[in-house]
């Protein structure tokens, strides 16, 4: 794809091509985190779309964030991967540029509490502003105690 | 005048004033009674017909035909538990059901029920008094949407003062439209100067506008706004449970019958008819205008209150006007 | 709650709330009947479906997947059941690929049929609730006569599926949908696309742009009624749907009242298909033999299909155990509620129920 190509040529140092075992799928991943603005805005043109966003735990070493891009006019898929830091997992949240990503980042943050900087409104979205710990990260157990959480003071 | 015929019948045994009271306390339980039985029969009519249309059966279990559901639920209000919020209004919140209910109590005192005779007090322009029953309605419904201390009461009962007070207008119109057509505000006399031609050949708009109007006043659906359920849940009802519930419910049932029946003796001549007893030939009509006005409710959805307000003020009011200064210009000449 | 410079109310929505479609909750601004501000709150059927996922084998996932969506449930167990036979390299038999395409047709237009009882009871329009439910009973029972379950059929097993179809099945379901489409085609018209009161609350409220839809991602035929041509049936063709004839529905307004006919003219298509697909239904086998247990090499898999909301995606990620190491669930309601906080400002507050109605959003699938 020609846009790949010029990526490519743009953020030549940061950006490498891996297999994708998906057919349509373009996977890229990006060493270089402070570029991910930078870079989604330069593919918004194009692809229009954030489909979705993958975040993978991968512990000890990474948080594994998948932005999958998508496009109306066909059915191609750009995929944007990005490893953070798994005891700093900080990233530019691109909710400015694809208001479609707000909510997905909110999820991200709640679920696996990566902060997004710069994004305009991030509180948790599924789950209460108390609930004790961040579910889908791989070191989270569901002990009894989750299981009974309610909330409120309530003995049973 | 049924009064009279108790207070007569009483006086043939009694003195006057014991047959004043015996004849009021004879004409109150007959009042009750008709008050009573309006929403338990228009009741059962409205659920049969709902369910018709939407391919239910309605209420089948209490009684033949489900005809004793609706005391069933009367049953069941009365049951209730007689809760009240804290922080509200309590006074002004337990008058308001009692008033509506008497506002549509009176209407049916002084409505002929069929007869020039069969009314149960004879009150000589009855048709303003009707007007005055029903134009009474939008105070309480916004006192009854301040005192709840609820947002969703309140807006209720904006809406319903709003919608209410700006159908009125063309009520009165029409009214006085009709009036100067007869030459009185009396029932009787306005259905007696429809023997020859109804008063809907002189008035086609004006039809249009009441069943609009009345649709609108008795706060029925389509235009059941203030207590639109899927808006404001219940609107300006929404704190009263039980039997007050069931006070705004006979107060409904009621006041469509009045409209139902305002229209047949406004515009279809009242119990004017040939060969058939007089009686019959209005409950006829009453019959066929109320499954009218009943139907429109389960084939339209309900407007917006801007598109409402908009509708009354920009086409029924200006309609109401043009057809009275027609009928003015008319009678002039 | 009254802001005496501006005159604003705070309003509450939901979650308990007779036209939330379940549990949702929108804290509304108002200021004289018009709303300057929604915040939508959802998360309250939350039942954390993806880390269920991560606790359960494959195939014990598949009821959960089957709740998702509890109105077009047999898509989401078709997108179950994909994406694992995808990642298991599992290439199921033409008679299945058939059955299911029939299933997926059926459900959405039970979905549709639901969206239109939903519309007609926001409205104020009892009858047009009845007649959605009327007609959505019918196919039910032909959902029920394969499969056993009405609501959450779970009819789908990796592999293939559960039962094969019934004799009477193919017979039965061309009489459903004749009534349905005499229905739709006369009875809805009267009450709901032709009728006056209805046209005066739904054209020309919550009109989306092209832009707006598109930057929001909505999909599906959200996205179909602001003018965007796109259906994965049609760009990517998934089951039998490049073997079958039908149109994309799109409509230009991009109001209410445009994607209230998209749904409906989407009924009709999927009657259209539906016909071809029991026409052309080839014999054989329904199953392949997959085990219950089983394990995914390290891959990951994505699929995504066009449920009756729009585009549904799973996004799976395994390590070569008997768990998936992560699935992520792109519910295309998500996107559909995230965009009604801009779509709403500027609305009256009675047009919030008719927005949020046309939008068609199903908190199963929101809050996973």
């Amino acid at each position: 794809m020609e846009t790949v190509e010029r990526l490519k040529s743009e953020f030549s140092s940061s950006l490498t091509s891996l297999p994708s075992t998906n057919a349509n799928e373009t996977l890229l991943l990006l060493s270089e985190n402070e570029a991910l603005k930078k870079l989604v805005k330069s593919i918004s043109t194009e692809f229009d779309i954030l489909f979705t966003l993958l975040v993978v735990d991968r512990p000890p070493e990474a948080f594994e964030l998948n932005y999958v891009f998508s496009r109306y006019r066909d059915s191609a898929l750009l995929t944007i991967r990005v490893n953070l830091n798994h005891d700093k997992p900080v990233i530019d949240s691109i909710a400015k540029i694809l208001p479609s990503a707000e909510w997905e980042e909110r999820e991200a943050y709640d679920l696996f509490g990566i902060k997004f900087r710069g994004h305009p409104d991030l509180r948790r979205i599924l789950l209460q502003d108390d609930w004790p710990g961040r579910p889908l990260r791989k070191d989270f157990v569901v002990t009894d105690e989750i299981r009974n959480w309610t909330g409120l003071d309530l003995k049973f | 005048m049924i009064y009279d015929f108790f207070y007569n019948w009483f006086n043939g045994f009694l003195s006057p004033l014991l047959s004043f009271i015996l004849g009021w306390v004879a004409v109150f339980i007959i009042g009750v009674l008709i008050t009573l039985n309006i929403p338990i029969i228009l009741g059962w009519v409205d659920r049969k017909l709902s369910a018709r249309i939407q391919s239910r059966y309605g209420p089948t279990y209490n009684g033949p035909f489900g005809l004793l559901q609706n005391i069933a639920d009367v049953i069941k209000l009365m049951g209730k538990r007689f809760i009240t919020n804290r922080n509200v209004d309590t006074l002004v919140l337990n008058i308001v059901p009692v008033a509506l209910s008497l506002l549509a109590f009176i209407m049916v005192f002084i409505i002929p029920w069929g007869n020039p005779n069969l009314i149960l007090v004879s009150v000589p322009f009855n048709l303003l008094f009707i007007y005055i029953a029903m134009a009474l309605s939008p105070l309480f419904v916004l006192l009854a949407g301040w005192s709840q201390n609820n947002k969703y009461a309140m807006l209720g009962g904006f809406r319903g003062a709003a919608q209410i007070t700006t159908y009125e207008l063309s009520l009165l119109l029409i009214f006085v439209g009709v009036g100067m057509l007869s030459g009185s505000y009396n029932i009787t006399t306005i259905v007696n100067a429809q023997s020859h031609i109804w008063y809907i050949m002189y008035l086609p708009i004006m039809f249009i506008v009441f069943l609009l109007s009345s649709l609108a006043i008795t706060e029925r659906a389509p235009f059941d706004l203030p207590e639109a359920t899927q808006e404001l849940q219940a609107g300006w009802k929404i704190e009263y449970p039980g039997i007050r519930y069931g006070l705004f419910f006979i107060a409904e049932y009621v006041r469509l019958a009045i409209a139902a029946m305002l229209l047949v003796y406004l515009f279809f001549g009242g119990w004017n008819g040939p060969v058939l007893p007089d009686y019959i030939w209005f409950w006829a009509k009453t019959a066929v205008v109320t499954f009218v006005l009943m139907s429109l409710r389960w084939v339209f959805n309900r407007p917006r209150m801007d598109q409402l307000i908009k509708i009354g003020f920009n086409w029924l009011l200006p309609l109401s006007v043009i057809n009275l200064l027609i009928v003015g210009a008319v009678l002039f000449y | 709650m009254k802001d005496s410079t501006q005159n604003k109310i705070t309003i509450n929505i939901g979650p308990v709330h007779p036209s939330t479609h379940g549990v949702l909750r929108f804290i509304v601004d108002i200021s004289e009947d018009t709303i300057v501000k929604v915040d939508p709150e959802i998360g309250y059927v939350h039942r954390g479906v993806e880390k269920m996922a991560e606790m359960k084998n494959y195939n014990s996932f598949m009821p959960v997947a089957d709740k998702l969506d509890y109105i077009a449930a047999l898509n989401w167990e078709v997108l179950y059941a994909d994406v694992i036979e995808k990642a298991l390299n599992v290439s199921i038999t033409p008679r299945t690929v058939y059955i299911r395409t029939i299933m997926c047709e059926i459900q959405r237009i039970m979905s549709h049929l639901l969206f239109l009882a939903h519309v007609g009871e926001d409205l104020g329009n009892t009858t047009l609730f009845m007649w959605g439910f009327r007609e959505r009973e019918l196919l039910m029972d032909v959902v029920e006569e394969v499969s056993g379950g009405r609501l959450a059929p779970m009819y789908m097993s990796i592999g293939g599926v559960y039962y094969d179809l019934t004799l009477s099945f193919g017979r039965r379901l061309l009489e459903v949908l004749d009534t349905i489409e005499h229905k739709v085609k006369n009875e809805y018209k009267a009450i709901s696309y032709q009728n006056d009161a209805f046209r005066l609350r739904t054209v020309g409220v919550g009109v989306m742009s092209k832009e707006f839809g598109i930057s929001h991602g909505l999909t599906g035929p959200n996205i179909r009624a602001s003018g965007v041509k796109r259906d994965l049936r049609k760009d990517s063709p998934y089951l039998a749907y490049d073997k079958v004839d039908f149109e994309v529905i799109t409509e230009n307004d991009g109001d209410a009242y445009a994607r209230f006919m998209v749904r409906i003219n989407e009924i009709l298509e999927s009657i259209k298909i539906l016909r071809q697909a029991i026409k052309e239904i080839p014999s054989g086998e329904t199953k392949v033999k997959v085990p219950w247990f089983f394990k995914i090499p390290p891959k990951y898999t994505f699929v995504r299909h066009e449920t009756p909301r729009g585009e549904a995606a799973m996004y799976l990620v395994t390590n070569g155990d008997l768990k998936p190491y992560r699935l992520k669930i792109r519910a295309p309601s998500f996107y559909a509620i995230q965009a009604i906080k801009d779509l709403l400002v500027g609305n009256k507050v009675a047009d919030l129920v008719t927005i949020l109605g046309s939008l068609d959003p199903v908190p199963g699938e929101i809050d996973r």
